[in-house]
């Protein structure tokens, strides 16, 4: 069996044994019980908003929790020693998250289509909840390169939600309403992720789709040369240096 | 195997190098042991030579070829026992060491390793619950999973009882004896004076001797004789040298005249060789 199908399988085992997976699951529940208590019957504005927060602040957090379990345990020494390449754990963190994701999508999408009234398409929410987690989850890579302790992940994220997310969605629900600011939230990748979850339900120029899709396509492409690039330096620094 | 020269390496935040210049070689098929008291650079050197640690100076050559030139396909043919456990501790063993065997083309017989080493009764059980001792056990299952061509090995056999610990030695040497080579980095002397073939001593980051056990003996022995006797209600000692030991008259006279108690061969012990060597009281 190919590396990759092996780490595959042996990551998805961990999320189950590790309750990683069970905890993304509890944290998709909690948002069936926002929906729940909203009291709007179509809920096709408050749908992506949803799944923008989940997606991109667990995808951090998965990859975080992941690899600090590893390197507690020391489990992370020894894979450093095994046939595996870097770019296939490395990957294998980023799709296992993306699966995470899509669960909770596919859970919340249940409930939506049968107790409220959605109106979008599935599969473009598919694909956007797909580029948005696998971005995020490299994201989550650079954050937890820079990071001592899970402690300090978990301040780091903070530092990225209060700068890039929260101003994204206060904007995006018009509590804030500021042109320069909204102009400039362009630079910011929750920004075009907030775009591409959208899209889903058709509310989106033309090109502010390209931008958004360019934005998190490349954006991954480019994040993952960097997060490879620097792993043997988080590796080596794993060794003891 | 190994033909190390003259390699220095220096951790980015250090001032100083960690390693000074070492140069040695690791003959196939031999158990080459790497000693020295803690922080000389015994698991730096081991961490240069498992890759873990890259930007050194000095030649690695492996099989006759530059070790930098080897990409991953080089743990296909190492295995690597550290000494702390490194499991998934909400997995079980099996689940372990079937994980990480999946991930080589070679493949031994584990169930029978752990078998051997009593935990294929609890191969079922999750790692968490296994005591220290089981820990170690399978740390040198997942080290020797992929039947590997040399075996880095850290301290195998600290933590264990003596029964285990001799089952881990005996494998050690029946691997070595099926033309494996190991590089041992460990501070008991026993393990050392049983297993190795050489030795290395490391001192503030170089390597002053190499030698086999037996050689360090006759370098650095005092080969003496106590025998132990009663005079009257007082116990006394005399030392005799034991090259001399035939022509001493005195000796004779002792064990003719006198009530022996003990009688011992005083030769150096690896501990005494390395106390001198490495200039640390160990166990102090």
């Amino acid at each position: 069996m190919p590396n990759i199908f092996v780490l595959l399988l042996g990551e998805m085992r961990r999320l189950l044994r590790y309750n990683i997976m069970a905890a993304s699951v509890v944290v998709a529940l909690i948002w069936i019980g926002v929906l729940y208590l909203t009291e709007i019957p179509d809920i096709t504005f408050i749908f992506p908003l949803l799944i923008f927060v989940d997606t991109t602040s667990m995808a951090i957090l998965m990859v975080g929790v992941t690899i600090f379990f590893e390197k507690q345990e020391g489990s992370l020494r020894t894979i450093l020693v095994t046939p595996i390449t870097k770019f296939d754990y490395l990957l294998t963190k980023s799709i296992v998250t993306v699966v995470s994701s899509v669960v909770t999508l596919v859970i919340l999408y249940f409930y939506a289509t049968y107790f409220r009234e959605l109106n979008l398409n599935f599969m473009a929410m598919l694909g956007s909840v797909i580029l948005v987690s696998l971005f995020h989850s490299l994201v989550g890579f650079l954050l937890t390169y820079n990071s001592r302790d899970f402690t300090s992940l978990l301040i780091n994220m903070m530092k990225y939600l209060v700068v890039f997310m929260i101003p994204t969605l206060l904007v995006n629900i018009n509590i804030i309403q500021h042109d320069l600011l909204e102009k400039i939230l362009y630079v910011a990748p929750t920004k075009a992720a907030m775009l591409l979850l959208y899209s889903s339900a058709g509310e989106l120029a033309l090109w502010e789709l390209i931008y958004a899709l360019a934005y998190m396509g490349l954006g991954s492409i480019i994040l993952f040369i960097i997060v490879l690039k620097r792993f043997n330096h988080f590796a080596a620094k794993e060794s003891g240096v | 195997m190994f033909q190390v020269r003259d390699v220095t390496f220096k951790y980015p935040r250090n001032r100083k190098n960690t390693i000074k210049g070492i140069s040695f070689d690791v003959k196939q098929g031999e158990i080459f042991g790497l000693l020295g008291p803690s922080g000389v650079g015994k698991s730096t050197t081991q961490k240069i030579m498992i890759k873990l640690l890259a930007g050194y100076e000095g030649d690695i050559q492996y099989r006759n070829k530059d070790l930098k030139t080897y990409d991953k396909e080089y743990y296909q043919e190492i295995g690597v026992g550290f000494e702390v456990p490194v499991h998934f501790s909400k997995l079980t063993a099996e689940e372990n060491i079937n994980f990480f065997k999946k991930l080589y083309r070679n493949q031994a017989n584990t169930d029978a390793m752990m078998e051997r080493l009593g935990i294929f009764e609890v191969r079922k059980k999750r790692v968490g619950e296994f005591s220290k001792g089981m820990k170690v056990r399978l740390n040198f299952v997942r080290a020797v999973l992929n039947n590997p061509a040399v075996l880095f090995l850290d301290e195998p056999t600290i933590g264990l009882d003596p029964a285990n610990a001799r089952i881990i030695k005996t494998m050690i040497k029946e691997y070595r004896d099926l033309g494996g080579t190991v590089l041992l980095t460990t501070h008991l002397m026993n393990d050392v004076d049983e297993l190795c073939d050489r030795v290395a001593f490391m001192v503030d980051g170089r390597i002053p001797v190499i030698d086999t056990p037996r050689n360090l003996k006759l370098k650095h022995g005092e080969r003496k004789v106590e025998v132990e006797y009663t005079m009257g209600d007082a116990t006394r000692k005399a030392t005799f040298d034991l090259e001399t030991l035939s022509r001493n008259d005195e000796f004779f006279n002792l064990i003719r005249t006198k009530n022996i108690i003990t009688m011992h061969s005083k030769e150096t012990t690896l501990d005494d060789i390395f106390i001198k060597i490495t200039g640390v009281e160990k166990y102090a």
